[in-house]
């Protein structure tokens, strides 16, 4: 599902990322963790080819991300849900229409949209809210939403960066067991955190950053 | 099909919650579009007008044969017949002193009693030959100025198609001058509009950041800008043209009766369908094209 060799990320005289190569299979639930400046954010950046690697291979979905043409960059984004700590939620779209906009994308007709999307919020809870402008939705709340985007699509790899970083403890945990619901329904997980607690709680597999480079838990089991 | 529909109505939509959310830029944007499009629309109502008076003068080409004091009863017979009989020559109208003097009052108007204190009418008599309008008109009035200008009774003959001649060139001039200058106008404006747009753009950069992160392409995210841009462009249109007529129509509402007669000159007739054509698809490229290139520098 996703594979690194010896990736590296420079900017000017700065390494982010430096050699990292790991393995998550299809299927897994696995943490990405390591201090604040190890590199985590910038290797989901790259996965997502908002970043390029300064050198190496990285290989998503099957495809190079690296050498992927910009054209084709669009679907590469279409097949990985994403869920960012501030959520990233479009703020003048309801939280219904914050969903369905990732279906509008793929093309999907507008009705099958509607439900598509009603049956993701329902899926996080938030049947209620379909109506709501991200505004005047809690945080726990606004990071459902943003999760609820990310898999209505059915993607096969849901990315997380930080997706715990805003919410208090006893909502990190109600996420966490949607990611987990989320998994078990077949898609790749892979989160990155610095949240120790939550890596324990869970006990999956963890893959850590030092500096840039991958210290441990690079390999699948 | 449907999946082009549902794009584009989905792009409407979107242009519309973006002209809902951004009303300050977007209305300046529409202000600056609407303020150039009614100059540019009230220079072309006043060149066409102009243009129409000129064209009208055009028509109505005469030559005059004024004769010598002295003429006598029977060369003005002959002059009268032989222009009658030269080709290109429609009718051949006498115009006696008395006629003359008549006409000269209701022309100097006020001034006119100054002639009234002279004890001989001094105006001469004279034939007002009428030419076939077309383009052989030219020649025959030359032809009659040369061969007539020294003939016996005859004092001069006046063919003035010069100040016609320059009168059109002067309204040429204004066309292509002012199409040059309104080509710079507009690349002026769409620099504006797209500086305004830009704002709009830049208000929403997360928003497209995002958009492009869930898997949206340029092209979608460009596509409810461009939208925008369009219905701006036509409001823009159809705003100037509304304002063009309205102020054409005040001004001669207005005007007094003395003013009325020059004033037509410049705003009799309303704006001819291929200019209010040609402002509309203006309009509309400014808008877009200002659209594409705010929208091109983030996407």
């Amino acid at each position: 599902m996703i594979r690194l060799f010896n990736v590296s990320k420079k900017y000017n005289d700065a390494t982010a990322v430096s050699g990292a190569s790991l393995e998550v299979a299809k299927g897994e639930f696995v943490f990405l963790t390591g201090p604040s400046g190890a590199g985590k954010t910038t290797l989901l950046r790259m996965m997502l080819r908002q970043e390029l690697p300064s050198s190496g291979q990285l290989i998503v979905n099957g495809r190079n991300v690296a050498a992927l043409p910009a054209s084709k960059v669009p679907d590469l984004r279409r097949s990985i849900g994403v869920v960012f700590q501030d959520f990233k939620l479009i703020q003048r779209k309801t939280a219904l229409d914050n969903v369905a906009y990732v279906l509008n994308v793929a093309g999907v007709p507008r009705s099958e949209q509607r439900k598509k999307a009603y049956e993701a919020l329902r899926g996080v809870g938030l049947n209620h809210k379909l109506s709501a402008y991200p505004n005047t939705l809690s945080g726990g709340e606004q990071q459902r939403v943003a999760i609820a985007r990310a898999v209505v699509n059915e993607p096969t790899l849901l990315l997380a960066d930080e997706p715990t970083g805003n919410l208090d403890p006893d909502l990190a945990v109600e996420i966490m067991r949607l990611f987990r619901e989320i998994n078990a329904r077949g898609t790749t997980v892979l989160v990155a955190t610095h949240d120790r607690d939550l890596i324990e709680r869970m006990q999956r597999r963890t893959i850590i950053l030092e500096h840039g480079s991958v210290i441990a838990g690079g390999d699948t089991a | 099909m449907s999946f082009f529909w549902h794009r584009l109505r989905f792009f409407a939509t979107d242009a519309w919650d973006e002209l809902r959310h951004s009303p300050g830029v977007n209305l300046l944007a529409v202000g600056t579009l609407v303020a150039v499009l009614f100059g540019t629309g009230l220079v072309a109502l006043i060149l066409s007008n102009v243009g129409v008076f000129v064209g009208s003068l055009r028509e109505d080409v005469r030559v005059e044969v004024y004769l010598a004091q002295d003429v006598s009863e029977e060369r003005r017979e002959v002059l009268h017949g032989t222009l009658s009989a030269i080709e290109g020559v429609t009718q051949v109208d006498h115009i006696d002193q008395a006629a003359a003097l008549e006409r000269y009052s209701v022309w100097a108007g006020e001034m006119a009693g100054l002639v009234d204190e002279l004890e001989v009418n001094p105006l001469p008599e004279s034939f007002e030959v009428f030419l076939a309008p077309g383009p052989g008109a030219e020649g025959v009035g030359a032809r009659i100025q040369d061969e007539y200008g020294g003939a016996e009774g005859v004092e001069q003959v006046r063919f003035d198609r010069e100040l016609l001649g320059r009168i059109e060139a002067l309204l040429d001039l204004a066309r292509f001058g002012g199409g040059g200058l309104g080509l710079l106008v507009l690349a002026a404006v769409i620099f504006v509009m797209a500086s305004v747009l830009r704002l709009a753009v830049y208000a929403r950069r997360d928003e497209i950041d995002i958009m492009l992160l869930v898997g949206a392409t340029p092209a979608f995210v460009r596509g409810p800008f461009l939208v925008a841009g369009v219905v701006q462009g036509l409001f823009s249109s159809v705003a100037a043209l509304a304002l063009i007529e309205v102020a054409r129509r005040t001004t001669r509402e207005y005007a007094s009766a003395e003013s009325l007669g020059l004033l037509d000159l410049f705003l009799q007739n309303p704006l001819p369908d291929r200019y209010v054509l040609g402002l509309f698809l203006i309009g509309l490229a400014v808008s877009c094209t200002a659209a594409w290139f705010a929208v091109r520098q983030r996407v």
